[in-house]
């Protein structure tokens, strides 16, 4: 079926609250596109024009409904002073957190133009922007505080010291935070949608009392910022977050992602004052058949749909680098068609 | 202006800065100007700089509707840009609140036209008459008029083919103006809500427009028309006709006169119809507010035109311009944001102090440019626009207040220059040229519009005593550095 809408007025008519022809499909093509573009993950991550390209190919060969810039969630972090290793064909890894020698009154806030990877993003977001912005909203995808003030840190100690020291984590989030907002205004300038992800926030990760106090101030702060430009804020939490759910209406966020939560509990909870964003299982697009795949994102699309303020069908988290085409093909023709039924 | 609709309802506390984190200048004077800095022409990041300097409280005194759940627009630029208007990332824009104000509203109209919808007002497409039905429609509460054939600026604010390429698809091919984006935002819906009613002029109108409205009708809009006379002075149309003069001094039959109160009537029965309502004495309040808006914007470019120096840029000039239509689908708010910009460039005149360079060369620009960069280029060449002639000059005029109120609103329009001759067009930049006033014309032609190919070369002919540069606006993206070299040429020739 020929579609008559762009991407861009879809997501738009979702916004203000408008019926669309169709569901917004936007599952989360990161670097997964570097392997739809045959190019190695290093150079997709470091080169902001590979990075376009890779996900202008994406684009094409799957026809989903954003651009999504982002590499890993160590970007700011590692802009701030913490040391990662490029492998060649794999994301960025954490190697030395700049506040195990450093304190965090020594530490700048970076600045995205010369910093670091942060310049990549807007290479690729104004490469990605020119090319098809008219036609696609243009995701970048931010680190919230919570998770880069734990990749600034050593993991096991940042969550002891939300316990043993909390006013020296919350001025280490509070950095966190100025950065990201830095970040988020230097993306708005080049066309980009700051979309915020706080993977370390998951309940997976921390207790929903760790949650309100240390992650959920910093996301509003973040979120209020970019509210002031009138931009429409998603929020994407990876892993369980059903402890969470209640809480997340505080963070401020417009629309939420989410991960590995049952859809109708998250509908149940939220789905009247929030867009929902979600969820399929991304293992099953490493492991599953094309013929299963398909069945199951229909019924995931037609309950979405039933969410009052909106849905959008995704994945739960990044889709897999190596995943194959044809699953993910089998996605987002099984939600496109989910909405015609 | 029409751009891709944004945001959704949010509560208002949701927008409660954390000051904590960024805000370094506190404003302390909410109401007033807090921008202080010397006028000038700023690009997208420069406004966002200037953005940053406002607390949330204060980009919280402006909304639309009185609305200030939903309402607000006092943003920046760079929010329009992330939403799709990548001509703004080009664009430079005057640096006053008075701009922003102007530019956040003018954009916020496509969202707005939804909330209106939404918030169950009667959402009323005006189409081609260009001024005068949107008077009516306004005159009933709660009703919301809008121009759909202003979309025609959408694919190159954009700077996208989207709307044209899909009018390509159904059937209206470049050949056709660039209006033609106005048939596919009906098709696509995501640009203005469904009306609940549609009024189109035709006869004495654009005929490219005309055939779009026709199309926009067999796609299953129904649509009541109106028929606009060809108003003439030069020769006869029947021996018996009685001749009247317009309060700009244009002639006519008084028979036109007559046939218009009976189309205008035939508007107001729609739409009391529509509505329940039926009250003369609001269409009397209507005009009364139109004409504060049209005295208000005559002050302005008056103000404008005259200065020294010029206080305010052509492009936000052209904006204010094209606000008398309609006021952008809330007269109240813009006749806010109207004043502001009067207070503005009253400032700036008594400080002497402007946007362009005091020997900047005054010329006059005929036809509004579909593509906006234009009226940026020509500043940056040296150029400062002192005359327009935008086909809207009935929009412009005060409406008589002591007659008839569907008598009045025809007189009015019988001063449009598209149901006039060229003559009429092209007479009071004559008079700027004789004046010594204009220094140059630009025309810029619609390409694909039909009267402009032939209205053009008269138009060159009558102000023989000036240089005129003709220019075919080319579709998005298509200015090139040949333009810009004709451009650059033809400002170093009145140097």
């Amino acid at each position: 079926m020929k579609e008559i809408l762009t991407p861009r007025e879809r997501f738009g008519l979702l916004v203000i609250d408008e019926k669309p022809d169709r569901c917004n499909i936007i599952p989360l093509v990161t670097s997964h596109s570097a392997k739809v573009k045959g190019v190695k993950l290093r150079d997709y991550y470091t080169d902001g024009e590979i990075m376009a390209r890779a996900q202008i190919a994406a684009i094409e060969e799957y026809g989903h409904d954003a651009i999504s810039i982002f590499s890993e969630v160590g970007i700011i972090a590692e802009a701030m002073g913490s040391e990662f290793d490029y492998p060649e064909d794999d994301l960025p890894v954490l190697k030395k957190p700049i506040l195990a020698e450093t304190n965090i009154d020594d530490i700048s806030i970076p600045n995205p133009e010369k910093d670091k990877r942060l310049p990549v993003y807007f290479e690729a977001i104004e490469y990605a922007y020119q090319a098809l912005g008219d036609k696609l909203p243009i995701l970048a995808y931010v680190p919230a505080p919570f998770t880069t003030g734990m990749m600034l840190s050593e993991a096991d100690k940042f969550l002891i010291q939300t316990i043993k020291e909390p006013e020296y984590i919350k001025k280490v989030l509070k950095k966190s935070a100025e950065a990201a907002i830095e970040f988020c205004y230097h993306i708005i300038n080049a066309g980009g949608l700051p979309i915020l992800v706080d993977p370390l926030a998951s309940s997976s990760v921390i207790s929903p009392k760790t949650y309100k106090e240390f992650a959920l101030p910093y996301e509003r702060a973040v979120i209020d910022f970019l509210h002031r430009y009138d931009l429409d804020v998603i929020l994407h939490i990876c892993g369980n977050t059903t402890p969470i759910l209640d809480l997340l209406p505080e963070t401020h966020a417009d629309l939420i992602s989410i991960d590995r939560v049952e859809l109708k509990t998250v509908l149940e909870k939220l789905s009247k004052h929030l867009r929902i964003i979600g969820n399929y299982d991304t293992s099953k697009l490493l492991f599953s058949s094309k013929e299963n795949i398909a069945n199951e994102v229909k019924n995931m699309v037609k309950l979405g749909m039933t969410a009052p303020k909106g849905y959008i069908a995704s994945t739960g988290c990044e889709v897999p680098t190596n995943a194959t085409k044809e699953n993910v093909k089998a996605f987002i023709k099984a939600a496109k068609e989910a909405n015609y039924l | 202006m029409n751009k891709t609709p944004r945001k959704h309802e949010r509560n208002r506390e949701s927008t409660k800065t954390n000051a904590y984190f960024f805000v370094s200048s506190k404003i302390s004077c909410l109401r007033g100007n807090p921008f202080t800095e010397t006028p000038k022409k700023i690009d997208l990041k420069e406004w966002s700089r200037q953005f940053q300097k406002l607390d949330t409280d204060f980009i919280n005194q402006f909304y639309y509707y009185k609305n200030n759940d939903w309402g607000r627009y006092l943003f920046p630029p760079a929010t329009f840009m992330v939403y799709g208007a990548r001509q703004l990332k080009h664009l430079k824009f005057d640096n006053s609140l008075a701009s922003l104000r102007l530019w956040g509203f003018s954009f916020n109209e496509s969202e707005r036209l939804f909330r209106a919808k939404q918030s169950n007002r009667k959402v009323i497409a005006t189409m081609g008459d260009l001024g005068t039905v949107p008077i009516i429609v306004m005159a009933f509460p709660g009703c919301i008029p809008f121009y759909p054939d202003c979309t025609w600026w959408t694919p190159f604010f954009n700077e996208s083919n989207v709307l044209l390429d899909r009018a390509s698809e159904m059937g209206v091919p470049e050949a056709s103006c660039f209006v033609r984006s106005a048939l596919a935002a009906f098709d696509k819906k995501a640009y203005f809500p469904k009306p609940d009613l549609l009024f189109a002029s035709t006869g004495a109108s654009c005929d490219d427009y005309s055939c779009i409205m026709q199309m926009v009708e067999n796609f299953g809009h129904n649509i009541t028309w109106l028929e606009m006379p060809y108003r003439r002075h030069s020769a006869k149309y029947l021996v018996s006709d009685k001749y009247q003069t317009t309060n700009q001094g244009l002639e006519y039959p008084e028979r036109f006169e007559d046939y218009l109160v009976t189309e205008y009537k035939k508007v107001w029965d729609k739409m009391a119809e529509l509505t329940g309502i039926n009250d003369i004495e609001l269409l009397e309040q209507s005009i009364k507010k139109t004409n504060r808006l049209r005295r208000l914007i005559e002050k302005i470019k008056k103000l404008t035109y005259q200065a020294e120096i010029a206080p305010f840029p052509a492009l936000e000039m052209m904006v204010i311009e094209f606000g008398n239509l309609y006021g952008y689908a809330d007269i109240d708010e813009w006749l806010d944001i109207c004043e502001t910009v009067y207070e503005t460039i009253q400032e700036r005149v008594k400080k002497g102090i402007g946007v362009l360079k005091p020997d900047a060369i005054p010329i006059a620009w005929v036809m509004p440019t579909a593509n906006p960069i234009l009226l940026n280029l020509v500043e940056d060449l040296g150029g400062r626009v002192v005359a327009t002639e935008y086909v809207i000059n009935q929009a412009l005029v005060e409406i008589e207040q002591n007659i008839e109120p569907f008598r009045a609103l025809a007189r009015s329009f019988l001063n449009a220059s598209l149901i006039g001759s060229t003559e009429e067009r092209v007479r009071r930049i004559k008079e700027k040229v004789e004046q010594g006033k204009v220094k140059g014309v630009i025309i810029t032609n619609m390409l694909g519009a039909s009267h402009c190919a032939m209205e053009t070369k008269l138009i060159e002919q009558m102000l023989k005593d000036v240089p005129v540069l003709s220019i075919d606006v080319p579709a998005p993206l298509g200015i090139t550095e040949q333009l810009k070299t004709r451009l650059s040429a033809f400002m170093e020739t009145l140097k």
